[in-house]
């Protein structure tokens, strides 16, 4: 990892418990100066509770936690110097626009030039300038989490915290949210934390991604490493949409083994912990996989699965076939739309390297 | 000819049916009264009779025969001393069932209006038993060995400490439902973005829960400054109050046009305070949303 100059936030060992359940387990982690990091997972991942350890709305029954080489653990919330963009906006309603801005920089004692200059200028980047005079509940949902986010980003925080920033946002506005997003860290060079249990906005935004699982670590990784190369069947099932494939390895040799599954023989690639006999499941994204008429012959060494294209569910720029087998599983395959040489009720054949796809030792 | 059916049945008619008891209700119960206590206080009595002669004597005796400004300006600190103890005992109360109190807080609520469960006379027979000079407070002091309070009873101390406690419920119950709809991650927010829990209290829990409490105010002040009971009971000589006084004009000395004035003049000052009340309002501070565009 980066040298300790370079870590924004470290959190070391932190491990928080709720009555008997384990929120946060032994969570290890450095993010660094200007970084896009995400959070990603279920709810109850344990994402949020690791977020709020961090703003220091709650405390760690163990481990540290470091921002800006300060050591932060124990110290409650107003000293930490960070910001928090939450989910509900959580505006204050008695306050103005500006007032709920300038919130922070009031709380620091800050002049009342400085508060009007800093407002104007977080106005204008994040395109709120003209609603200073209004009260939250005169702004439409997007423009409540601008200020939202104006009002986390205007005393320059050391690092900034969104938990689920745009779960409430409808489609469109939460694609532009995620453009917009992106820029404000860009143009800023803040450090973000986001807290989101969407993979898409996770995919689009982050530098890096941690997934999250029952309150550990299953990845932390570039995001394209998240999702190319998992680290985990949880997060090859979590991240991008993915044909599982559950069998018995029957063999492994070189970087190879093969996976019995359902009578039909598959080559996967070899991976520590599948040991022949063993239980395995295989991932392959859908996007991953081709379809072809049955007719046609699969290029060689690659697998090859026989069935009858049941269903075309178009799009836009691409389609999802979906493809029932003769055993009976159903095989989701994304592939252009439209195209000409198959129709739902034909025999079809589907076809991908081995390597496309990840073998894992199957949990349990 | 229209029938009457038909009349019955336009919309107009029924609008006036529907009114009629609320209608009724303020006429006879509130506005009459009202009427008739501004004209008896322009009127005279004698001798357990009322004249209907119109004068200004009975004003004059009020406000400028020091005794009674005294009884008044006596109820008035008494009020504002109680109102204050009340808010400063309330919010503590209220803060901590609405916060925590979980799926029994509508039973603690339900609990804080116990004392009405007796009646007003019971319950200071109760006060007295535990600060009176023999009372519970007293008798342990003694069976330790200390000296007895003695500011405890028949004194306005002892009247004030009654009457907070007859009217400390609605400010706690005022309090408490303005809670309930206060959203206290207001508070997370105000910490992360660095306000220290009293900043935080100062600058977003008070200004939110504001109307709430100035009902709580209102609810507990008003009917401080015409107590009379209590004063009767625990107050002693010297812990008289307006109310009391009011009191004897109508059922032992039956000067009843004087009380008239004097009730007359109670209405006013409530009146000012209700005002004064509303005046501290600002419903777009307040945070209910669609107010006041």
């Amino acid at each position: 990892m980066a040298n300790a100059g370079n870590v924004a936030v470290g959190i070391y060992d932190a491990t928080k418990r709720f009555g008997r359940t384990t929120a946060v387990h032994r969570a290890n982690l450095e993010i660094r100066q200007g970084e896009f990091f995400s959070l990603l997972g279920p709810s109850g991942s344990g994402k949020t509770t690791l977020l709020r350890i961090i703003a220091g709305l709650e405390d760690p029954d163990e481990g540290r936690v470091v921002i800006d080489g300060r050591e932060v653990t124990g110290l409650p919330p107003y000293v930490r110097k960070v910001g928090m963009v939450f989910q509900d906006f959580l505006l204050f309603p008695h306050m103005t626009v500006g007032e709920n801005i300038q919130f922070p920089l009031r709380m620091q004692g800050a002049s009342k030039a400085e508060r009007d200059e800093r407002l104007a200028w977080i106005a204008k980047l994040l395109h709120i300038d003209g609603f200073e005079e209004r009260y939250p509940h005169q702004l439409s949902g997007g423009q409540q989490q601008r200020v939202a986010l104006a009002r986390g980003l205007i005393s320059r925080p050391a690092l900034l915290l969104l938990d689920e920033p745009l779960a409430n946002l409808d489609r469109e506005l939460r694609k532009e949210m995620e453009v917009e997003v992106r820029r404000y860290q860009r143009e800023l060079g803040i450090p973000f934390i986001y807290v989101t249990h969407n993979q898409e906005e996770a995919l689009t935004m982050s530098d890096r991604i941690a997934v999250m699982r029952n309150g550990s670590f299953e990845q932390v990784a570039p995001k394209v490493e998240v999702y190319s190369d998992p680290a985990t069947a949880f997060v090859a099932s979590f991240v991008g949409h993915a044909n599982r494939m559950r069998g018995r390895v029957s063999a492994v040799e070189g970087g190879r083994a093969r996976l019995d599954w359902n009578g039909v023989q598959l080559a996967i690639p070899a991976v520590a912990g599948l040991a022949a006999g063993g239980a395995a499941d295989y991932f392959v994204k859908c996007e991953h996989l081709r379809v072809a008429a049955g007719s046609e012959a699969a290029t060689a060494g690659h697998n090859r699965l026989d069935g009858t294209l049941r269903d075309v569910i178009f799009k836009g720029q691409i389609a999802d076939y979906i493809v029932v087998l003769a055993n009976g599983a159903e095989i989701v395959v994304s592939e252009a739309a439209g195209l000409p040489r198959v129709k739902a009720g034909d025999a079809v054949a589907v076809t991908w390297a081995p390597e496309a796809g990840r073998g894992f030792a199957a949990e349990g | 000819m229209v029938s009457i059916q038909r009349i019955l049945h336009r919309p107009e008619t029924r609008f006036m049916l529907l009114g009629l008891p609320a209608v009724l209700f303020v006429i006879v119960f509130l506005l009459l009264p009202i009427v008739s206590v501004i004209v008896f206080s322009f009127w005279r009595t004698e001798s357990y009779e009322i004249y209907a002669d119109w004068n200004l004597d009975n004003y004059r005796t009020v406000l400028f025969e020091g005794t009674y400004l005294t009884f008044l300006w006596r109820s008035i600190v008494t009020a504002v001393i109680v109102t204050g103890a009340c808010l400063l005992y309330a919010w503590p109360v209220a803060y901590f069932i609405a916060k925590y109190g979980g799926r029994y807080r509508l039973l603690l609520v339900l609990a804080l209006a116990a004392p009405f469960f007796t009646g007003a006379v019971l319950r200071l027979a109760a006060l007295q038993a535990i600060m009176g000079p023999i009372g519970v407070i007293n008798m342990a002091l003694g069976l330790i060995g200390l000296p007895p309070i003695e500011f405890l009873m028949f004194n306005r101390i002892a009247s004030g400490i009654g009457i907070a406690y007859l009217y400390l419920p609605f400010m706690v119950t005022a309090i408490y439902l303005s809670l309930l709809n206060f959203n206290f991650q207001l508070l997370n927010v105000a910490k992360v973005n660095g306000a220290r829990p009293w900043r935080a209290f100062l600058t977003v829990t008070w200004p939110l829960n504001w109307i709430g409490t100035a009902i709580g105010i209102t609810l507990v002040f008003i009917p401080c400054l015409a107590e009379s009971i209590t004063p009767t009971f625990l107050g002693g000589p010297s812990g008289k109050l307006y109310g009391s006084v009011l009191g004897l004009q109508f059922d032992q000395t039956g000067t009843w046009a004087l009380g008239s004035a004097m009730g007359v003049i109670l209405f006013a000052v409530c009146c000012v305070v209700i005002g004064i009340m509303w005046l501290t309002i600002n419903l777009k501070r307040s945070g209910f949303t669609g107010a006041g565009r």
